[in-house]
């Protein structure tokens, strides 16, 4: 009896030794290949370095001399040297690994058993996203053609209506011979004095709505809101700053130097795109990133040199007799993007200038009225947003501060009416002077 | 009779073809409507991002759809001011690329990158390049308050915050490959300013949207993630990094452009 409970007990702290050891074993190779490898290298995905699942397998089959892979990871021009098939292996990509000197066969091994255990990743993902801004696209597309449809059709009736009229006209002519020819005109006449009240009123109420809608038209003249121009690639800003937290200024990046926020080149895509191909109807649009850049992203990727100009719509443009800067606006005043530019954490389709009831739902946006990207909309900003609060004051000893100081010291009851509504404007500095944008 | 009948419907046409006009205006998406006085719109002078196929009513067909955003021409060095080491500083860096520039990282001579003749000699040699910007406990705080800033927004998706690479980018398994800064301890400074300007493996060259001060900033912040003991200036009478006391010599030295 105790003899058998004593094997029961041996049984399972062997089971509990071996378990334990091989996890800390696959442990190990997780932690080793981390830090040593993944940076070049992933289980099922060509990157810097070649994948690296069952590549023990696959340099067996190559043909490869025993050990040599062991000898490539410690250094592979001394492998490169000795064997034919890790000379060929050397050619793979122009980039040379780096020496691991340091890693016995046994850790070696460990990495490639944790890399061996590493299932392969299933297709799809997050495709979705641009589906529905291409069929929003097109649907759209489809609207306006059908309005053109509508006008001819109208037209062409109308057309007819007046020749049938034209022709009925005639014939009556031909009966009543001799008869004195009654125009159109004349007949038009009779029937206006026949009803002289009602067609007045009627001619004046549509005057009235006549002069109101060329008004209204008047109001939109100049006006963008919801302008959302087709564009080149079907870009997500939801996927790019929302899933992935990809600051705004790194695409952006000229935002915090320059007038403009710059769309950014090319190359600034690929930082990431070397990698990321993308699955489902992503792929599509992300070739058109590689065909721009000239990128072949078979094997390790290359560039080819062969590169073309990817032609984006601006959506926001002032027009030339504006100045606005970027850099003021965002590095001195301290504004953040979503301010103007809505919160595009959020937006699935391509971009457009957000009206400004939406930048008004945003949490911290100054509350306007006016419509977006009109000078109304501007300067209603600049008579409620304060000044003292932006970043070139909080490092202490700065600009607005100074501003604030002279003010005081200058004219104090000034400053106290500045101060009536308990904050300093942008207006109350020369944010209303013509000169601040026109000039 | 006739007469009348062409005058209404050239009034028509006229109505007609407005209407189309108008609506045309309206409904196309591509179109950002009307506009009040176009040739106050468009600016003679170049300005990016601006299609130049009309300038004050005239059609040119050759610039119309064309970059107008468009990079300074090649070895042009912008004005610095004049404190000397600034200067020196952002003057174009000697180290030149690897010769598989091209290929791995898009650096094209054509576009006047200057590729070395070797993979690795240059970011070998790279490892003694000392620091420009001397740190010390005066402008301690406010070197790593700008690295902060820069990394935030260029570094911060895929190295993450703390720099031990698990940014938003490599959480939400889009990104893959992002080393731990910790992991990096024995490159030199030199090699970590040659990464970030020309790129190294799956990481792109960043030298278009930083500037060399920029980089040379964040060599700083990100050498706080890779020791722990970084700017820690009463532990250590000797400096962790070699960038902590570079002296005259070898910052001109390092600063020799090459031939």
């Amino acid at each position: 009896m105790f003899n058998k409970g004593n094997k029961w007990l041996f049984a399972l702290f062997a089971t509990l030794f071996l378990m334990t050891s091989t996890s800390s074993f696959a442990q190990d190779g997780e932690a080793l290949f981390n830090a040593k490898c993944a940076t070049c290298h992933q289980p099922h995905q060509d990157m810097t370095g070649p994948k690296l699942y069952e590549v023990r397998k696959k340099w067996e089959d190559g043909g490869a001399a025993d050990g040599s892979i062991y000898q490539w990871v410690k250094n592979w021009q001394v492998a490169a040297a000795n064997d034919p098939y890790a000379k060929e292996v050397s050619a793979w990509s122009p980039t040379a690994m780096s020496f691991f000197a340091d890693l016995s066969n046994e850790q070696i091994d460990a990495i490639f058993d944790y890399v061996d255990a590493q299932p392969m990743p299933s297709a799809g993902g997050d495709g979705g996203a641009v589906a529905d801004a291409g069929g929003a696209q097109t649907s759209q597309e489809q609207e306006t053609s059908l309005g053109w449809i509508w006008y001819i059709i109208a037209g062409i009736f109308v057309v007819i209506i007046l020749s049938v009229g034209g022709v009925r006209r005639q014939l009556q002519h031909i009966d009543e011979d001799g008869e004195p020819q009654v125009t159109y005109g004349d007949e038009i006449k009779q029937w206006i004095f026949r009803n002289r009240k009602s067609v007045g009123v009627g001619v004046l109420v549509i005057v009235l709505a006549l002069i109101v809608g060329l008004f209204l038209q008047l109001y939109q003249i100049g006006v963008v809101t919801a302008y959302q121009p087709s564009q080149p690639i079907q870009f997500p800003h939801d996927i790019h700053a929302g899933t992935n937290g990809i600051d705004c200024k790194y695409c952006h990046n000229s935002v915090d130097k320059s007038k403009s926020a710059g769309v950014p080149t090319v190359n600034v895509c690929m930082n990431c795109h070397k990698q990321i191909k993308g699955a489902g109807e992503q792929v599509e649009q992300i070739a058109k990133i590689y065909e721009a850049a000239g990128f072949n992203p078979e094997g390790p990727g290359a560039y080819t040199g062969e590169t073309e100009n990817l032609v984006w719509n601006k959506v926001h443009s002032l027009p030339d007799h504006v100045y606005f800067n970027h850099s003021q606006h965002v590095v001195v005043g301290g504004i953040d993007c979503k301010q103007c530019h809505g919160d595009m954490t959020k937006q699935k389709e391509l971009p457009r200038v957000v009206p400004v009831e939406e930048l008004n739902q945003i949490e911290g946006n100054v509350q306007l009225t006016k419509p977006t990207l009109t000078m109304g909309w501007c300067i209603e900003c600049h008579g409620e947003k304060e000044i003292a609060n932006g970043p070139v004051s909080g490092k202490g000893g700065g600009y607005y501060e100074e501003i604030h100081k002279r003010l005081l010291e200058n004219d104090e009851s000034l400053y106290e009416d500045y101060l009536e509504d308990g904050k300093v404007t942008v207006k109350e500095l020369g944010g209303w002077e013509c000169a601040k944008c026109h000039y | 009779m006739k007469k009348e009948f062409k005058a209404i419907a050239k009034i028509f046409v006229v109505f007609s073809a407005g209407l189309t006009v108008m609506s045309s205006c309206v409904s196309d998406p591509d179109s950002s409507g009307l506009e009040y006085m176009p040739d106050m719109y468009r600016s003679p002078a170049v300005e990016p991002y601006v299609d130049y196929g009309r300038i004050q009513g005239e059609e040119h067909m050759d610039l119309k759809m064309k970059q107008s955003a468009m990079r300074p021409p090649h070895r042009t060095v912008p004005y610095y001011g004049t404190d000397s080491a600034k200067v020196a500083m952002m003057l174009p860096y000697h180290r030149k690329a690897s010769s598989a520039a091209n290929t791995t990282h898009g650096l094209y001579e054509s576009e006047g990158w200057i590729l070395s003749d070797s993979v690795d000699t240059e970011y070998n040699k790279a490892k003694a390049d000392k620091n420009p910007i001397r740190i010390t406990p005066e402008n301690y705080d406010m070197i790593m308050d700008e690295g902060e800033r820069i990394y935030e927004s260029k570094c911060q998706h895929c190295h993450g915050e703390e720099g031990n690479g698990k940014g938003p980018m490599v959480e939400s398994g889009a990104y893959a490959g992002v080393p731990d800064y910790k992991n990096l301890q024995d490159l030199g400074d030199g090699q970590v300013f040659y990464s970030i300007y020309y790129g190294k493996g799956a990481m792109g060259a960043h030298s278009m949207i930083l500037d060399k001060e920029e980089i040379w900033t964040l060599v700083h912040y990100v050498n706080q993630f890779r020791f722990d003991d970084y700017g820690d200036f009463e532990l250590n009478e000797e400096p962790v990094s070699d960038s902590l006391n570079v002296n005259e010599e070898a910052a001109s030295d390092s600063l020799e452009v090459e031939e």
